[in-house]
């Protein structure tokens, strides 16, 4: 139960844990600019212009090959690349969640059977079929964050297993048991609360590897067309010449926001799975 | 003691088999659920420019004009005997066209890995064994920000500083052309540096990660205490208890690293245009050719099991536990 609260009670960790506090500042920063996005655009980014200005005082980061302002652009796709990275870990989280609770609970033939379901899937390359799965469907985000979420639950599953292991064989799990609640009810009131700590700190390590998968399938052209991510940014950068014609100020900006809220996820998820090991 | 060994790489190579079913009868599935007409998911987009009796041919070989188990049986019997589909965009079997690339990638796959796992154990040990040291926080902190960079886009930035501005490496490409033998070699391991370097910084990243952590756990343990207590030197420490202890879980790391490791490689690929199996998918992923796709798909699966099998026997012969001794 503690180690549940502390979840709750992130105020104290952040101020006592530095690599916590980083990434929580990074992930603030790109939350707050991909809030107000509209209002920090100077320009409307689909809107078309001259193509292929270098950076000016007009143009901050100069503009793409239809002339859409590149600065605009790149404040527009925060809310994108944020929004899929949260959405596919979402759905990985709910599935090895299901996977990991009923696996770990029921042991048996039962847990055999999941558990080398999931080896297998763990074995499967990921990025090639992550690719097979976007080419057959119609390039849209939705599809992109299934198609993350259905790949990306293999370790939460693992992890969210192993927890429920310990925990059901806990006192109060075992007293519950001889009061005679049903095991829907143990598992929803008692083993559930009791892994989401583990649960979160696999969350925002998923985020971080599903805003890599999608910026690499949007680079791929599987992206969403109508929609703006650093990932679609970079394909276009790369397939319309910016790359070629050595235009860095098109093809670094995008690179350093997906490495810097990446780097965020990634300190304050190990952050927090360093303090489970502390607390268990 | 051998038998509890042969047991254990048994039971393991049931797994793989199992596995492998399963790859194989996704493939199967996935084109044939997806939506869209099944003809196009099966043959790829470009079929319907294509030759209609080389069409028929087709469909008749894959079976694709009967009921579902029928296809399956032919899937399997074609599959065993390499015929693993038609790119009508290269006019060629999709096996042919793949087995072309393979080596290309596996040649920028195998170094990196080595190298990477290398320095990664290395910097990895160092930066444990002196944990919260500056160096420590130095170098695991560069190695993160790493592990949070697109593949891709590190590659873009190398060829930016290394190639464009420093000119010490080419702009892309497996080789400059005419020259053959002994400088044919050169010229192509000298287009290699820049790709292998990336990877191989990729790879060394996600090791010290883990190399880090495992040193950092062992150093907790007890008898690392009675080690000291018994006034053994650092070195011997380091040595003989701590590296020991950590670097088992490495082996089975690499391997399911592999995996990964190989989705890297394709998408460096193509910024370096170098002609493997990534730029090869780049290319089937704009001419919407599924064939060539789903046989990149199963190839990289046999290559990930191929290698977490060598991985479990690997594992059978260091850890003694498996080997059978007490």
């Amino acid at each position: 139960m503690r180690a549940a609260l502390t979840v709750f009670n992130k105020i104290g960790f952040l101020r006592e844990n530095k690599t916590a506090f980083t990434g929580f500042v990074i992930l603030s920063f790109f939350i707050f600019i991909a809030t107000f996005a509209p209002f920090i655009t100077p320009y409307d980014p689909w809107k078309h212009g001259k193509p292929f200005f270098p950076p000016s005082w007009e143009h901050l980061l100069g503009t793409n090959d239809v002339g859409q302002d590149i600065f605009s652009e790149l404040i527009h796709s925060t809310k994108i690349s944020l929004f899929v990275g949260f959405f596919a870990a979402f759905v990985s989280m709910v599935v090895g969640t299901l996977i990991g609770l009923i696996s770990g609970y029921s042991r048996g033939k039962l847990d055999e059977i999941m558990m080398g379901f999931t080896d297998v899937f763990l074995l499967i390359p990921g990025l090639p079929l992550m690719i097979v799965l976007a080419a057959y469907l119609s390039p849209s985000i939705w599809n992109i964050i299934f198609v993350i979420g259905i790949l990306w639950w293999t370790t939460t599953a693992r992890v969210v297993r192993s927890r429920v292991l310990q925990v059901r064989e806990m006192a109060f799990v075992e007293t519950c048991r001889a009061l005679g609640a049903s095991d829907m009810y143990i598992l929803f009131r008692h083993v559930l609360p009791n892994t989401l700590h583990v649960i979160f700190a696999k969350f925002v390590l998923t985020v971080a590897g599903a805003m890599l998968a999608e910026a690499s399938l949007s680079f791929l052209g599987l992206g969403d067309p109508m929609q703006k991510s650093w990932g679609t940014m970079l394909h276009y950068a790369f397939s319309r010449g910016g790359f070629i014609n050595n235009m860095w100020w098109w093809y670094l900006p995008p690179g350093i926001c997906i490495a810097l809220s990446v780097l965020g996820f990634v300190l304050l998820g190990y952050a927090l799975e360093k303090q489970q090991r502390f607390l268990s | 003691m051998v038998k509890v060994a042969i047991q254990y790489i048994t039971r393991k190579f049931c797994r793989y088999i199992l596995s492998f079913f399963i790859i194989i009868t996704l493939n199967f599935f996935i084109p044939r659920l997806m939506p869209g007409d099944p003809f196009i998911n099966i043959l790829g987009e470009e079929f319907y420019y294509a030759d209609p009796e080389l069409v028929e041919g087709l469909k008749a070989k894959y079976g694709l004009n009967k009921p579902l188990h029928e296809q399956y049986i032919a899937y399997l019997i074609n599959l065993a005997h390499c015929n693993w589909g038609y790119s009508f965009h290269y006019m060629q079997p999709v096996f042919d066209v793949i087995a072309l690339r393979l080596k290309w990638t596996l040649l920028l796959l195998m170094p990196s890995i080595v190298l990477g796992t290398i320095i990664g154990m290395i910097a990895g040990s160092i930066a444990g064994w002196r944990n919260k040291s500056k160096l420590d926080i130095g170098v695991t902190s560069t190695f993160l920000l790493i592990y949070s960079m697109p593949h891709y886009w590190l590659a873009m930035l190398f060829v930016l500083i290394f190639a464009f501005h420093l000119n010490l490496f080419p702009l892309g490409g497996i080789c400059s052309g005419e020259s053959e033998g002994l400088e044919g070699l050169i010229d192509i391991l000298w287009h290699m540096g820049l790709p292998v370097l990336v990877l191989t910084l990729f790879n060394a990243s996600y090791k010290h990660l883990i190399m880090r952590n495992s040193v950092v756990q062992v150093l907790e343990e007890d008898f690392i205490v009675t080690a000291r207590a018994k006034g053994l030197k650092d070195r011997a420490i380091l040595f003989k208890h701590v590296l020991k202890n950590a670097l088992l879980p490495l082996v089975t790391i690499v391997a399911l690293d592999f995996g990964f490791m190989v989705s890297g490689t394709l998408l460096v690929e193509i910024v370096f245009s170098w002609n493997g199996m990534g730029t090869l998918i780049y290319d089937a992923v704009i001419a919407r050719d599924y064939p060539i796709l789903q046989g990149c798909f199963l190839i990289t699966a046999v290559c990930v099991l191929v290698a977490n099998f060598l991985a479990d026997i690997g594992y059978a012969i260091l850890d003694p536990r498996v080997r059978g001794e007490r």
